[in-house]
């Protein structure tokens, strides 16, 4: 049953070792139909868009068309969504404030950064029941005045920082200043 | 046509032109916060430093102050009024291309007694911002330090200190007042130690020298 293929496969293979003569035109007659064939240019197609794109064109436009032109891109420019996010002016650097207030219930830091305005910057308890308050706010280079107000009442000084020397309204306050260098 | 257009022009400009002026001389809003005595002098006050080209911040700032603080209307209009001259005095010491926050801390050091001259003194020898030498002098007085022997020591370290030294100098100066040393012997011990780190500092920042 296997013996005539295997007699096959062994004629198959002895025709294959058989050694060829390759004739020594065959390099020169194959070139030479290669070379007959269209070069393909690398870059063909975009080096026509770049030609269409650089090439001048003049173009005939109202006034009328150029300020509506100009309007577009100056309503464009100006609704752009980010235009009121509030961006990190150059220098910012940001500042702890920290104060020891052990019985209070709420403690605000107001200054000149914030208006004065006690509801703007409310400090946070550093643990549930510690009786430390921070806050952390970013100060562009200036001299500040500040001052901790407890309980929406009582005016605390910064005892870590500068006293304000003039205390015109009677109460105390206190300085920081932000640098540059 | 041309009559029409020419009118419609003229319209135009008159109309930004008044559109401008009122902007211009609409108060503050957050001058709202004042009382209805305090408030017009305030803004006027406000609208006078504008024109003299003097920061009007630092004004609004004190006077919101005043009025977080509870204080009467005479005493923030008092407070508001005497910031403002400081800030005209600070000008014309430090010269025209002070920067606001310059001209307020400079208004902070002449109220703590600090001489003019020292401010002018101070510009001329430092390129950097005067912020911080000025906000250091205001300090140092209140910490107690005689006028003299602070603006001697920020003049003597203000042309090659950085706003860091000057700082650290400080917080020596009151750490040694707070440790019982006389406020001008702890300024001149600082001043020794402070010029010897700032020298220090400008060595080793020299670029291409061992």
């Amino acid at each position: 049953m296997f013996e005539p293929d295997e007699e096959l496969i062994a004629r198959v293979v002895q025709q294959l070792r058989r050694p060829v003569t390759v004739d020594s035109g065959l390099d020169a007659r194959v070139m030479a139909q290669v070379g007959r064939f269209p070069a393909h240019r690398v870059g063909g197609t975009a080096r026509a868009a770049w030609r269409w794109l650089t090439r001048p064109r003049m173009v005939r436009l109202s006034p009328l068309g150029g300020l509506a032109i100009a309007a577009a891109f100056a309503i464009v420019a100006l609704a752009r969504p980010d235009r009121y996010s509030r961006t990190a002016p150059a220098g910012e650097r940001e500042f702890g404030f920290v104060v020891v207030a052990p019985r209070a219930a709420t403690v605000s830091l107001v200054g000149d950064f914030n208006d004065w305005d006690a509801a703007r910057t409310p400090m946070q308890r550093a643990g549930k029941q510690a009786s430390v308050w921070t806050a952390v706010l970013p100060l562009t280079p200036g001299r500040y005045r500040y001052a901790f107000l407890v309980d929406g009442v009582s005016w605390l000084a910064d005892p870590a920082a500068p006293a304000a020397r003039d205390d015109e309204f009677g109460t105390p306050s206190s300085v920081v200043t932000v640098g540059g260098s | 046509m041309t009559v029409y257009w020419r009118r419609l022009g003229s319209g135009l400009v008159a109309a930004t032109l008044v559109a401008g002026t009122a902007a211009a001389q609409r108060p503050d809003p957050r001058l709202e916060r004042l009382d209805s005595i305090t408030r017009p002098v305030v803004a006027a006050l406000v609208d006078s430093a504008r024109a003299a080209a003097l920061p009007t911040e630092p004004l609004v700032q004190r006077a919101l102050e005043g009025a977080t603080k509870r204080a009467t209307a005479d005493r923030i209009v008092a407070a508001v009024r005497g910031l403002a001259l400081d800030l005209g005095h600070a000008r014309h010491a430090l010269g025209p291309t002070a920067s606001p926050p310059e001209l307020t801390a400079a208004a902070a050091a002449l109220r703590a007694g600090a001489p003019a001259a020292t401010l002018t003194e101070l510009r001329r020898v430092r390129r950097a911002s005067l912020i911080v030498p000025l906000a250091v002098l205001t300090d140092l007085v209140a910490s107690g330090v005689p006028v003299d022997s602070a603006a001697a020591a920020v003049l003597s370290l203000a042309a090659n200190a950085r706003d860091t030294d000057l700082v650290e100098f400080r917080r020596a100066v009151e750490r040694d007042i707070a440790l019982g040393a006389p406020p001008a012997s702890a300024t001149a011990a600082a001043v020794a130690n402070a010029a010897v780190q700032v020298n220090a500092g400008a060595r080793q920042q020299r670029p291409g020298r061992p």
